[in-house]
C-alpha cells in the first residue's frame, strides 16, 4: 500500500490518511485499519436511473467519489476483497446524505480515511506496517496427505486457503491397482489446480508438506511431468519446489512446516519468524506449566498491571483480531494495554490472526503474555466461570473467529 | 485405443478402472514381472557356461520351473542341443493371454537392458512418456510399464486359490495337446462356461464408446478378434450404476470390446471360474437366493440399478434395466439367527500387530499365515524371486557369486513381509503404509490379521486397525527395545489401550539375531520385563498379557515350536507359540444387546469390490446387525444406499453381527458419498453429526486449547482443542475447573470442536495428535451441536 499524503496529529490522533491499495493483501491491511465510525473516502460505482417523462428509464453506471461513515465490514479473504459498508456522510448530486452504501475498495484507487476515535498507537502501528514497502516474501504451500490437499497462499500477512483437494482413495488391496490409479489421478488433479492457482511467469515458491512419502511422490511427479512436456515455465520452476514434512494435510499442520528450518531459511521474513519463534517459546513455557507464561485476557491484563511484561523479556502477544471488535470500548482496553507493555519497557508483537502463529493464538483467547518473573495465581477467582454450563453456546461465528471460519465458506472444494 | 476411453472414464469415476483390474490376481502380470527380474539372472548364469539363450527360451524356463533359476539354468544347459520342446509348449500357453501392450512393455524392458532403475515414486514408472504431446485420455496406455517392474498382485490370495493356480499352471504346460491358436490360454473347459456369444468380438476393436455409459464398457473385457474366446461372465452381468437406458449403441458396444483387452479376459475369466467356490459375489452360482432372485428378476419397478441372475441367464439388456430386481431383505430375524447359531459356531478373533517400524510385524504375519497354510510357499518363493532389486541384477553379472548370496539375504527377509505390503509404494520402500488385513483360520478359530504400520507418520491407519481389533499382537525386536520405547512400541500401546482393547499378546521377536549369540534367554528377559512395565502403568492387566520369544524370519515359536535342544531349548518353558497364544485368547461374543442395537458400521474402506461391485465399503459393525436387502444410511452425507451383499472373510453371507469385520457391497447410491471414515448406521436410528463435543480424555503431553487432529478409528479430521473445562481426579472427581494446561498424565474434561460436522456418539474413542504425536485419547462424554 502506498501512503499519498497524510496530516495525523501525533498528539490527539486527530487527521486524515489517503492510501493507495496496489495489491491484493493491501485489502488486509485496509480490513485492519478501517473500523465502524470511521469516515472513508473513495471511490465508488452508483447506478443512476433516469425516468423520461415518457415512462422509459435508462440506466447509467457513473464513477463517484463517495465518503461514508462506516457501519460494517467485510472481508473475503479468498478474493482478497473488502467490501465496507455506511452511511453517506457528504451529499452529492448523485447520492443523498444518510443513504446506506456498500463501497468495494479496489486496487490502485485511492481512499482516504479519518478515525472517528483518533489515530490510536496501534492504528499507526498497523499503517506503518501497511505501507512498508519492504520485499514481501510469498510462498504456495501445499500440505497433503494421500486423497487430501490444501493448497495454500502464504503471504506475510496471512495464510490463504486457496483450494482443497479431496478424493476418496481406496485402501491398498491384494491383486488391485486401483489404489496406485486413484492416488495418480488425485496426484493429476492436485497438479491441475496448482497449475490454475500459480503464476508460472512469476512464480514463488512452492512447498509441498506431507506425512509419508506423499509429498515427495507429488514433486516427483511435478517433475515427470516437467521432464516429459514442452512447459519451459514448467521446467524453470522445479527448482523452487521444496518438500518438507507435515504430521497430516490438515492446515494446522502448516504451523510445524513453516517453524521448520527448510522453510524458514527460504521465508527470510524476519517478522514471521520472530512471531513463530515467539509462539514456541510460549507454548514450551506453559507445556512445562512454567508460571511465566500465561494466556487469556485476565490474565494477561493481571499480569501486566502487575509490571510483569516489562523490560527483561516482557512479551505481549495479540491478535489482530482483538482490534477488530465492534466495539471501541472492547478495543480501547487492548491498545491500552498495548500502550502500557510498550511503556514498560516489553516487547508487543500484534499477530496477524490469518497467519498460523496468530492462529494458534486465537485458540488461547486472542492474547498471550511471556513474563519476567513467574506468577502463580494470577488466574485465582476465575474458578467460578460458567464455563462447563455454556460450553456449547459460545460456540463460533464471534467476531474473534476470523480463521479458517471465516474462510469456509469461499474455499473451494473439489470432491472426485 | 481401447485406454483412451478408459481414461475419459476415470476422469469422471474413480471407481470405473480399466479392464485389467481384476477381481482376482492375474498370474500372467506376475509372471511378466518376474521375467524382467529374472531373466538377466538366468542370461548371465548362462554366458558363463558360454551358453546363449533367448529370452524367451529363459522365461519359458523360469515359467516352467516357477521361477526357480537354478533349475532354469540347469534345463537350458541340458538343453541346448535338444531343443527344449514341453516348454516351448507352456510358453505358448502362458504367453497368449498378454495383451499387445504387455508384450510391448515386455519387449521395451528387455531392449532396455536389465538395467531398469527401480523406481522410487509411482510417477516414476512414467518417467520418459511424453505426457504433453500425448493426450491427456492416451495416458492411460502407460500402464504396461507397471508389467516392467515387479508389482504382483497375488497376495490376499487364500491358499486355496493358490492351489488352483497351480493346477492351472501345471496343467497349461502338461497339456501339449491345448488347441494352441484359437483359445488360448482359455481350454475348452472354459468355453464351457462362457456366457456370451462369440460372434460379439467381431467388432472393431476402436470404435469410441459413448460417454454416457462409462463403467460398463470399460470394464467388459474381450479376446482379441483373431482368436474368438469366451468373454468373462461378469460382462453380461456388469451392469449396476447405469443412470439410464443406454442407447442401442451403447448397448451394442457393452457387449463388445476392444482384442487389447483379451488378456485380461482371459484372466479374470480363468480367475473366476477357478474359484468360484470362493467368489465374491454372494449371488453367484447356485444358492438358495437364486429362485427369490429369479422371481424379483420379473417384478415391476424400475431400477437404475441393473443386476443379472448369477446362473448365466440370458437377459437382454434393455430388459435387465428396466426390470432388474430390488434387492429384497427376507426380513430375517437376525439376532434370533444369531443366538441359535451361537453354540455350533466357530470362534472368531481379529487381532492387530502393532509395534515400532521394522521391528518385523509384517514378517511375522507373513510367517503366521505361511504356517497355517493361508498362503503357500511358492507364493513366498514367487515373492522372494521379485524382490531382487534391479540394480542388483546388474550387479549380479558381473560379480555373480558374491552378489548371489547378498541377493539370497535380500530376498529371505522381505518375502514374507511382502504377504502383507501389498501396496507398490510399501513393496518399493519396505515400509507397511496402511493396514493390510488378512484372513486365516485353524481348528478352532477363524483369525482376522490386521498388519499395522510401524511407522510414526502413519499411526493414523494403525488407528484404523486398532478399532477394528479384538487383541494386539505387540511386536518387539529384542535387539531394538530402546528405539521402541522411545518411538512406537510405547506410543502404540497407549493407543492400544486408548482404542479399548485390553489383551496384548507380546512377541518378542528376532530372537534368531541376539548378541552374543542367538535366542539369549537374558534378552528375552530383559526385554519382558521392560515391556510389562510399560504396559501395567498404561492399565494393562497382568493376566491379559503374554510373552513369546520368537522369530518370525525362521518361523522359530510362531506356529511350529522352537527345537526343544540346543540354543531355543529355555523356550520351552515359556507360554507356547504365538498361535497357541492366539487360540487361547478367549473369543470375543457381543452381548445379545449390542447384536440387537442399531447399526452401526464406521468404513474404513470404499473400494470396487468386484465388477459385479462396483461399489464396496469394509469395517467392523460396532454395533447392530445387517443383512442382505436391508437399507442403510450413511453419515454424514444422510444418503441412503442398498445392502445387496455381505462377505465375511471373502466368504458370501446372509446377515453378520456386531463384531464381526464385514464388506458391505452396496447399490443406489453414488460413492462420492462414502468415504473412509464416515458411519453406516440403521435409518430409523442414525448417529447424529457432531461439531462440537465434551470429551474426558487422558492427555499423554501437555495439552492447551490447541489444533489438533482429531482421530476416532479410521476417521480424522482437523478440530481443535476449544477449552479445557477442568481436570478430574482417578474416581472423576473435579480437581479444577478451568485449568490453564492439562499436563502429561492428568485427566481432563475438554470441549473438542471439529472443523466440520463428523458422526459421533457418547462413548466413542477419540484420539487427539498434534504435530505427529498423539497428545490425548479419551471418551466423548457429552455432544453439542
Ligand atoms: N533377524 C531377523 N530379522 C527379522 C525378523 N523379522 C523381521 N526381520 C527383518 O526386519 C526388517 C523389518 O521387517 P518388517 O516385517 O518389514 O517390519 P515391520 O516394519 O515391523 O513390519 C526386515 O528386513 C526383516 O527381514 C526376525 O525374526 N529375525
Ligand atoms: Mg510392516
Amino acid at each position: 500500500m502506498r501512503l499519498i499524503k497524510q496530516n495525523i496529529e501525533h498528539k490527539d490522533g486527530s487527521g486524515t490518511a489517503t492510501l493507495l491499495p496496489e495489491e491484493p493483501e493491501d485489502m488486509w491491511h485496509a480490513y485492519n485499519l478501517i473500523r465502524p465510525n470511521d469516515l472513508l473516502r473513495a471511490s465508488a460505482m452508483r447506478k443512476i436511473i433516469t425516468e423520461s417523462g415518457a415512462g422509459s428509464r435508462s440506466v447509467e453506471r457513473v464513477h463517484t467519489t463517495l465518503t461514508i461513515r462506516v457501519t460494517k465490514l467485510d472481508f473475503d479473504p479468498q478474493a482478497s476483497q473488502l467490501h465496507v459498508s455506511g452511511r453517506v456522510a457528504e451529499e452529492n448530486k448523485h447520492v443523498k446524505l444518510g443513504g446506506y452504501h456498500t463501497l468495494d475498495l479496489e486496487l490502485q484507487r485511492n481512499f482516504t480515511l479519518e478515525k472517528n476515535e483518533g489515530w490510536d498507537s496501534v492504528a499507526i502501528d498497523t499503517l506503518k506496517e501497511a505501507v512498508s514497502q519492504d520485499a514481501k516474501a510469498q510462498l504456495w504451500a501445499i500440505v497433503m496427505q494421500e486423497g487430501l490437499a490444501n493448497i495454500c497462499l502464504i503471504t506475510e500477512h496471512q495464510t490463504i486457503l486457496r483450494q482443497r483437494v479431496e478424493v476418496s482413495l481406496p485402501k491398498k488391496r491384494a491383486g488391485s491397482t486401483d489404489h496406485d490409479k486413484a492416488l495418480q489421478k488425485f496426484f493429476q488433479t492436485t497438479f491441475d489446480s496448482v497449475l490454475r492457482q500459480i503464476d508460472l511467469a512469476n512464480p514463488k515458491p512452492l512447498l509441498l508438506a506431507s506425512p509419508g512419502f506423499t509429498a515427495s511422490s507429488f514433486q516427483q511427479f511435478i517433475k515427470t511431468q516437467a521432464a516429459t512436456g514442452a512447459n519451459k515455465q514448467l521446467q524453470q520452476f522445479l527448482p523452487k519446489i521444496i518438500v518438507a514434512h507435515s504430521a497430516s494435510a490438515h492446515l494446522h499442520s502448516l504451523s510445524e512446516v513453516l517453524s521448520s528450518q527448510a522453510v524458514t531459511s527460504k521465508l527470510s521474513d524476519t517478522k514471521f519468524a520472530r512471531e513463530t519463534q515467539l509462539m514456541e517459546r510460549f507454548f514450551e513455557l506453559m507445556r512445562n506449566d512454567d508460571a511465566r507464561a500465561w494466556y487469556g485476557p485476565k490474565e494477561c491484563e493481571a499480569a501486566v498491571e502487575r509490571g510483569a511484561v516489562g523490560k527483561g523479556g516482557g512479551v505481549l502477544l495479540i491478535s489482530n483480531a482483538l482490534f477488530r471488535s465492534q466495539n471501541i470500548a472492547t478495543r480501547q482496553r487492548w491498545v491500552k494495554l498495548v500502550d502500557e507493555v510498550k511503556e514498560q519497557g516489553g516487547e508487543v508483537r500484534v499477530l496477524s490472526s490469518m497467519h498460523e502463529s496468530g492462529k494458534r493464538l486465537e485458540g488461547l483467547g486472542g492474547i498471550a503474555a511471556i513474563l519476567t518473573f513467574p506468577i502463580e495465581d494470577l488466574n485465582d477467582g476465575d474458578d467460578e466461570g460458567g464455563i462447563e454450563d455454556d460450553v456449547f453456546a459460545n460456540g463460533d461465528g464471534d467476531d474473534h473467529v476470523n480463521g479458517f471460519e471465516g474462510r469456509r465458506e469461499h474455499y473451494e472444494d473439489i470432491e472426485i | 485405443m481401447q485406454r483412451v476411453k478408459n481414461i475419459d472414464y476415470d476422469e469422471d469415476d474413480v471407481y470405473s478402472e480399466e479392464e485389467e483390474y481384476h477381481e482376482e490376481p492375474s498370474y500372467t502380470d506376475e509372471d511378466r514381472e518376474s521375467f524382467t527380474a529374472l531373466t538377466p539372472v538366468v542370461r548371465a548364469e548362462l554366458q558363463e557356461s558360454g551358453l546363449q539363450a533367448s529370452d524367451k527360451e529363459i522365461e519359458e524356463a523360469l515359467w516352467h520351473y516357477y521361477w526357480h533359476v537354478g533349475k532354469s539354468v540347469a534345463y537350458l544347459k541340458n538343453s541346448r542341443t535338444p531343443r527344449p520342446q514341453q516348454p516351448q509348449q507352456g510358453k505358448k500357453d502362458k504367453e497368449k493371454p498378454k495383451s499387445k501392450f504387455d508384450q510391448a512393455a515386455e519387449e521395451s524392458a528387455k531392449k532396455a537392458g536389465c538395467m531398469i532403475p527401480f523406481p522410487s515414486t509411482a510417477s516414476d514408472w512414467f518417467q520418459g512418456i511424453s505426457w504433453s504431446v500425448i493426450p491427456l485420455g492416451i495416458q492411460g496406455e502407460l500402464v504396461p510399464a507397471f508389467a516392467a517392474y515387479p508389482r504382483p498382485q497375488l497376495l490376499g490370495g487364500s491358499s486355496k486359490l493358490a492351489k488352483l493356480a497351480e493346477e492351472r499352471r501345471k496343467k497349461a504346460a502338461a497339456s501339449q495337446a491345448a488347441p494352441a491358436a484359437p483359445s488360448g490360454a482359455l481350454g475348452s473347459l472354459d468355453r464351457l462356461s462362457k456366457s456370451k456369444d462369440v460372434k460379439e468380438n467381431v467388432l472393431p476393436p476402436t470404435m469410441p464408446e459413448p460417454r454416457k455409459y462409462p463403467i460398463r464398457q470399460k470394464r467388459e473385457p474381450t479376446p482379441p478378434p483373431k482368436e474368438p474366446s469366451p468373454e468373462p461372465e461378469e460382462a453380461t452381468e456388469d451392469l449396476p450404476d447405469l443412470r439410464a437406458s443406454p442407447t442401442e449403441f451403447a448397448k451394442t458396444m457393452a457387449t463388445h470390446a476392444a482384442p487389447s483387452q483379451v488378456a485380461e479376459a482371459a484372466e479374470t475369466h480363468m480367475d473366476s471360474i477357478f474359484r468360484s467356490s470362493s467368489n465374491e459375489d454372494p449371488f453367484k452360482g447356485p444358492s438358495p437366493d437364486d429362485t427369490v432372485m429369479r422371481a424379483q428378476w420379473h417384478s415391476k419397478g424400475i431400477n437404475k440399478h441393473a443386476r443379472k441372475p448369477s446362473d448365466g441367464l440370458l437377459i437382454k439388456k434393455t430388459e435387465a434395466l428396466k426390470l432388474e430386481p430390488k434387492i429384497k431383505s427376507k426380513g430375517l430375524d437376525v439376532p434370533k439367527l444369531w443366538a441359535e447359531g451361537r453354540a455350533s459356531r466357530k470362534s472368531a478373533a481379529a487381532f492387530v500387530v502393532i509395534g515400532h517400524v521394522d521391528h518385523g510385524k509384517s514378517t511375522l504375519m507373513g510367517r503366521l499365515l505361511l504356517d497355517t497354510g493361508a498362503v503357500a510357499q511358492r507364493d513366498i518363493d514367487k515373492y522372494a524371486a521379485l524382490l531382487i532389486p534391479h540394480t542388483f541384477v546388474s550387479m549380479l553379472i558381473n560379480a555373480r557369486r558374491y552378489q548371489k548370496q547378498a541377493t539370497e539375504l535380500n530376498k529371505s527377509s522381505f518375502a514374507l513381509a511382502w504377504v502383507m505390503d501389498t501396496g507398490s509404494e510399501e513393496r518399493e520402500r519396505g515400509i507397511t503404509v496402511d493396514i493390510a488385513q488378512h484372513p486365516f483360520s485353524t481348528l478352532t478359530t477363524d483369525f482376522t490379521v490386521l498388519d499395522a504400520p510401524g511407522h510414526r507418520d502413519f499411526v493414523p491407519n494403525m488407528l484404523a486397525g486398532a478399532s477394528m481389533a479384538d487383541l494386539a499382537v505387540l511386536v518387539v525386536d529384542a535387539n531394538q527395545l530402546e528405539s521402541g520405547m522411545k518411538g512406537q512400541t510405547r506410543e502404540h500401546i497407549l493407543l492400544a489401550k486408548a482404542c479399548g482393547l485390553e489383551r496384548v499378546v507380546v512377541a518378542v521377536n528376532k530372537l534368531d539375531a541376539t548378541t552374543p549369540t542367538a535366542w539369549d534367554e537374558n534378552t528375552f528377559q530383559s526385554v519382558r520385563s521392560g515391556v510389562q512395565k510399560l504396559l501395567t502403568s498404561v492399565g494393562f492387566q497382568d493376566p491379559n498379557i503374554s510373552f513369546v520369544p520368537c522369530s518370525g524370519l525362521s518361523g522359530t515359536n510362531v506356529v511350529n515350536p522352537a527345537p526343544s535342544t540346543g540354543p531355543t531349548a529355555w523356550v520351552a518353558s515359556t507360554s507356547g507359540t504365538i498361535l497357541q497364544q492366539l487360540e487361547s485368547s478367549p473369543p470375543t461374543s457381543p452381548p445379545e444387546e449390542l447384536v440387537k442395537a442399531p447399526l452401526r458400521l464406521q468404513i474404513t474402506d470404499v473400494f470396487r469390490g468386484s465388477i459385479t461391485n462396483p461399489i464396496s465399503v469394509s469395517g467392523r459393525l460396532a454395533a447392530g446387525n445387517v443383512q442382505i436387502g436391508d437399507t442403510v444410511l450413511t453419515q454424514p452425507s444422510g444418503e441412503k444406499a442398498i445392502v445387496k451383499g455381505i462377505e465375511i472373510s471373502a466368504e458370501p453371507r446372509e446377515w453378520a453381527v456386531a463384531g464381526e469385520l464385514v464388506t458391505l457391497h452396496l447399490s443406489d447410491i453414488d460413492p462420492v458419498h462414502l468415504r473412509a471414515g464416515d458411519v453406516l448406521c440403521s435409518v430409523d436410528k442414525p448417529v447424529a453429526i457432531v461439531r462440537n463435543f465434551v470429551a474426558q480424555v487422558t492427555a499423554m503431553e501437555a495439552l492447551l486449547p490447541q489444533g489438533v487432529d482429531v482421530h476416532v478409528g479410521r476417521l480424522h479430521v482437523p478440530g481443535s482443542v476449544a477449552a479445557l473445562i477442568s481436570t478430574v481426579d482417578a474416581n472423576g472427581e473435579v480437581v479444577r475447573k478451568k485449568p490453564r494446561v492439562v499436563k502429561g498424565g492428568d485427566t481432563a474434561n475438554v470441549k473438542v470442536s471439529l472443523q466440520e460436522g463428523a458422526p459421533l456418539a457418547v462413548g466413542d474413542r477419540i484420539i487427539l495428535r498434534s504435530g505427529g504425536s498423539t497428545i490425548a485419547a479419551g471418551q466423548v462424554d457429552r455432544t453439542g451441536s
